[in-house]
């Protein structure tokens, strides 16, 4: 009798572990910022259509962005961005595939806001650097907001900026990252 | 004579001023005056990028694209919304990200509705895990 009362009550705490630990987190509509600030000129753009990806096991993450999702306020400097700058018919996709370090400090059982540092690789224009990300992981109910800034060189990825527009385009490039990820279920 | 040359010359160094200022800052179009390149149902398009996509990104990347097809949900934000056509029961999808001035009208969506949406075609994001969609930006409901 005891120990069928103890299989139940096993069989119980078990299928509650399992609904509350979610595994995988996903959005389609993550929002990637850039921002650049030259001498003559602050030039942004927004991306709402990027993929990402968070293993809360292992703390693995994963980006993708199409570089014509960039939307900037001037249609030229879309155009520009697109045609000569990052060549989006050449290299479509920008991607980040990477590891959140400190996976274990993060309680994603418990509602808060956890520091995260993340390492991986960035995939710009047809060149893979590493890169070295901080940020924030939001436990909200059953949602996750990921939210990061760091600078990029675009030199690094091979954007050359012509000397005409130096004062307008900076080298150096504020990302922002910021999603709201569900489970995924199945 | 010189005098007249000058103004001649003044004339045309205004016009093309004003010209390059427009250009320079020209907004992005909204879409809903502008006629589609291409007019294609939501399975044909999804199903061509399934087949190739390096091809397909060639034919309809950047391009003005009319998507007809059944509304399988609509995602809502403060100031964004993303209308998802396709077939139910399938993973793959176009997702529509609509235009910030056509935001509200998203809201009038309902889920299983034929729906026919402009946009400009930023690509196809293949993907086993979650599903491959096709995306395009700038998103207007055309009015069938």
């Amino acid at each position: 009798m005891i120990r069928k009362l103890g299989l139940i009550a096993a069989s119980v705490v078990l299928m509650n572990i399992s609904a509350v630990a979610q595994d995988k987190f996903f959005t389609k509509s993550g929002r990637i910022e850039f921002f650049s600030s030259a001498p003559m000129e602050d030039i942004e753009a927004t991306n709402r259509t990027a993929t990402a990806v968070l293993d809360t096991k292992t703390g693995a993450v994963q980006f993708s962005v199409l570089m014509r999702g960039f939307e900037f306020q001037k249609a030229l400097m879309q155009e520009h961005f697109n045609e000569n700058y990052v060549e989006s018919h050449k290299y479509p996709k920008g991607e980040f595939k990477g590891t959140i370090v400190n996976n274990s400090d993060i309680k994603y059982d418990t509602p808060g806001t956890y520091p995260a540092t993340v390492k991986g690789k960035l995939t710009i224009h047809g060149v893979t650097r590493d890169v070295v990300a901080t940020g924030t992981v939001k436990v909200d109910g059953d949602k996750l907001l990921a939210n990061s800034v760091f600078n990029i060189k675009l030199s690094d990825y091979n954007i050359k900026i012509p000397s005409v527009v130096k004062n307008k385009l900076s080298n150096n490039i504020k990302i922002t990252v910021a999603t709201n990820m569900e489970p995924l279920k199945g | 004579m010189k005098r007249a040359i000058l103004l001649v010359i003044l004339a045309i160094v205004l016009v093309l001023g004003f010209y390059a200022y427009r250009e320079y800052y020209r907004k992005n179009i909204n879409l809903a005056q502008v006629a589609p390149e291409v007019t294609i149902t939501a399975p044909e398009l999804i199903k061509a990028f399934e087949a190739d996509s390096a091809g397909a990104n060639k034919q309809y990347g950047g391009k003005i694209v009319a998507v007809q097809g059944t509304v399988k949900s609509v995602e809502q934000e403060p100031n964004a919304a993303t209308i998802i056509l396709g077939e139910s029961g399938t993973m793959s999808s176009v997702r529509c990200s609509m235009d910030t001035a056509n935001v509200a009208k998203a809201a009038t969506v309902k889920e299983g509705q034929a729906l026919t949406i402009k946009g400009s075609l930023s690509g196809f994001n293949q993907d086993e895990l979650l599903g491959s969609d096709v995306i395009l930006n700038r998103c207007v409901i055309a009015t069938n």
